[in-house]
């Protein structure tokens, strides 16, 4: 439809500069103005746009610009030839855009195939190493448990057992980021926005990952007037879990991670930095990309997931998301939050 | 604790999780009762009567909300729910529906025992005149007196009942919901930024360090946790 009206107004346009010029140029020359107008409706609109267009374009010429004026009195038959012209190239033209259109989706569906075959070999590789090992371990350890119990030594059992506990954590970790991460492509989480303190999910994350960062100097760094946020508190949770867990992953023990937020106009800026040695420059660009790991696999353990997921949650929530390079080496990972002013409680007679 | 063993009601439909629950719970003295299906477990806890139902979310023939729903109709039994992480906002519904506590799947057996031994608690014995420590700080429900390393701390009236809210149900979770609701009235329900000024305020009363708290501890989209030292 969009196709016909532009048609419309290009035949009116090539009209109106006919009559400005027709005094200085002859008329084979205005015919040439709405051929003009015929090849680019054909290029940018559907073939039957290029037909009326060349029909509209023939009838007028005739009628305006081709004595009798302001009658279609012609004797001229020539002007089928002039009709039949623009048909042709309003024809071809059209024909040519539109399988260069083809072309292009072709091209696209394809680079998406490729991208979707890339992170499933990824993915497989993935899992079959990060499950693969784990379940090694639990079906060595459990099966020494179960047929040679009696001759261990108690604490070795309780070894065995402990190591079967860790991994299975260690396994439901894995598969509990896959899913997330497919939720959050597939649209299947819907955002529950609450008004939600920083602080205490800072708190909670620092908590849940004790263990984690047990080897590390950990600084949790909020100013006292922090605002509140409306926020998904437990998808926030995960993106500053991630976050802690990446730093604590990927520094060595003993070095400093830093959990900091800074209120930047309308929007509070959330950090995780660590004081690591930082990472090569080419990194920064694939960092939030799915299946990238840093260091690769030597860095240990990882499906490569957490920091696409936390960039999933962070742009859901409308916020930005980037890793910047930190004066001393370490890496500093910041997000953005907007601050809405929550509203006050009722006021208490003290 | 005196008297009979007390006896634990487990509604799963998985026979392996109810094998390891079976032994756990066991080796801590109670009486287990099986149900592998929401329907029998609502019939096993009216003709058993246990003393607590453990109930997983994710039953076969209906929903664990409602086996809850049911028990709640009749019984104020504790219940503690067994949740998958995909249940998220089940797990919310089951507490408002009036679970007591819950545990997300894959758990250790550790986590499960002491919500089960909190619930227990809960049920058999009133928070009032008891007094809680909370590490330097000491609270006297009856009296409503808190002290922190032996001085008065003023609490406002809104703080203390927030307090109170919590420690009617010590060691246990307690929703957003139920806090405002209890708090401030039935109207509130889905003001929770006063829960969050409010507990900031208690924090920086009570806790030694407030931003990682102790005691006043946050359960990430689903409420709060009171946690005192063991008496």
């Amino acid at each position: 439809m969009k196709g016909y009206v532009w048609a419309a107004l290009a035949v009116a346009a090539c009209t109106a500069a006919g009559l400005a010029l027709r005094e200085r140029i002859d008329p084979v020359n205005i015919a040439m103005l709405f051929l003009l107008a015929v090849m680019v409706i054909a290029l940018h609109f559907s073939r039957g746009a290029a037909i009326a267009t060349a029909l509209a374009a023939v009838s007028v010429f005739d009628f305006v610009f081709v004595p009798p004026y302001y009658s279609f009195a012609v004797n001229d038959g020539q002007y089928l030839v002039t009709f039949g012209i623009m048909l042709t190239v309003g024809l071809v033209i059209s024909g040519l855009a539109e399988s260069a259109r083809n072309a292009a989706r072709a091209r696209a569906a394809l680079s998406v195939e490729a991208e979707t075959e890339r992170v499933r070999s990824a993915l497989l590789s993935s899992i079959s190493h990060d499950l693969r090992t784990p379940l090694a371990v639990m079906s060595g350890a459990s099966s020494s448990l179960a047929e040679r119990g009696e001759q261990l030594a108690p604490a070795e059992r309780r070894a065995l057992a402990e190591s079967i506990f860790k991994q299975s954590r260690d396994m439901a970790e894995v598969m509990g980021n896959v899913l997330q991460m497919t939720r959050l492509e597939t649209g299947a989480i819907e955002l529950k926005r609450d008004w939600a303190s920083l602080g205490e999910i800072a708190g909670s994350a620092l908590d849940r990952l004790a263990g984690r960062l047990a080897q590390h100097r950990v600084m949790l760094d909020l100013p006292a007037d922090l605002p509140l946020v409306r926020v998904d508190a437990t998808l926030i949770e995960q993106v500053l879990g991630n976050l802690l867990e990446n730093a604590a992953r990927h520094t060595p023990a003993g070095t400093l991670v830093r959990l900091r937020a800074a209120r930047r106009d309308a929007e509070l800026v959330v950090s995780v930095e660590d004081f690591g040695s930082g990472l090569p420059p080419e990194d920064f660009k694939r960092l939030f990309a799915k299946f990238h790991r840093g260091g690769g696999e030597a860095a240990g353990g990882g499906i490569g997931l957490g920091l696409a997921i936390c960039r999933a949650i962070v742009l859901l929530h409308r916020g930005r998301i980037w890793a910047e390079q930190l004066p001393g080496g370490g890496t500093a990972f910041r997000f953005t939050l907007s601050v809405d002013q929550a509203p006050q409680p009722p006021a208490e007679e003290a | 604790m005196s008297g009979p063993a007390p006896t634990i009601l487990i509604v799963e439909d998985e026979p392996e999780i109810r094998r390891f629950l079976r032994a756990s719970l066991a080796t801590e003295g109670y009486r287990v009762v099986e149900s592998a299906s929401a329907r029998r477990g609502t019939i096993d806890a009216g003709t058993h009567k246990p003393d607590l139902a453990i109930v997983d979310l994710g039953l076969p023939d209906f929903d664990g909300v409602e086996v809850i729903r049911r028990i709640r109709s009749w019984s104020s039994m504790p219940i503690v729910v067994l949740s998958a992480r995909i249940q998220e906002s089940a797990k919310v519904e089951a507490l408002d529906a009036g679970a007591d506590d819950y545990v997300t799947k894959p758990f250790g057996v550790g986590e499960l025992l002491a919500r089960v031994r909190a619930a227990l608690r809960h049920a058999t014995r009133s928070p009032a005149g008891t007094i809680l420590g909370l590490g330097a700080s000491r609270i006297d429900l009856e009296k409503r007196r808190v002290t922190r390393e032996g001085a008065e701390v003023r609490l406002t009236p809104v703080e203390f009942k927030l307090l109170a809210c919590l420690a009617k149900h010590l060691g246990l979770v307690v929703t957003h919901r139920q806090m405002l609701s209890e708090v401030w009235g039935p109207s509130h329900v889905g003001h929770t930024h006063y829960l969050r000024i409010y507990m900031k305020q208690l924090r920086e009363k009570l806790e030694a360090d407030p931003a990682r708290p102790k005691h006043l501890v946050t359960e990430t989209g689903v409420g709060y946790r009171l946690l005192a030292d063991e008496a």
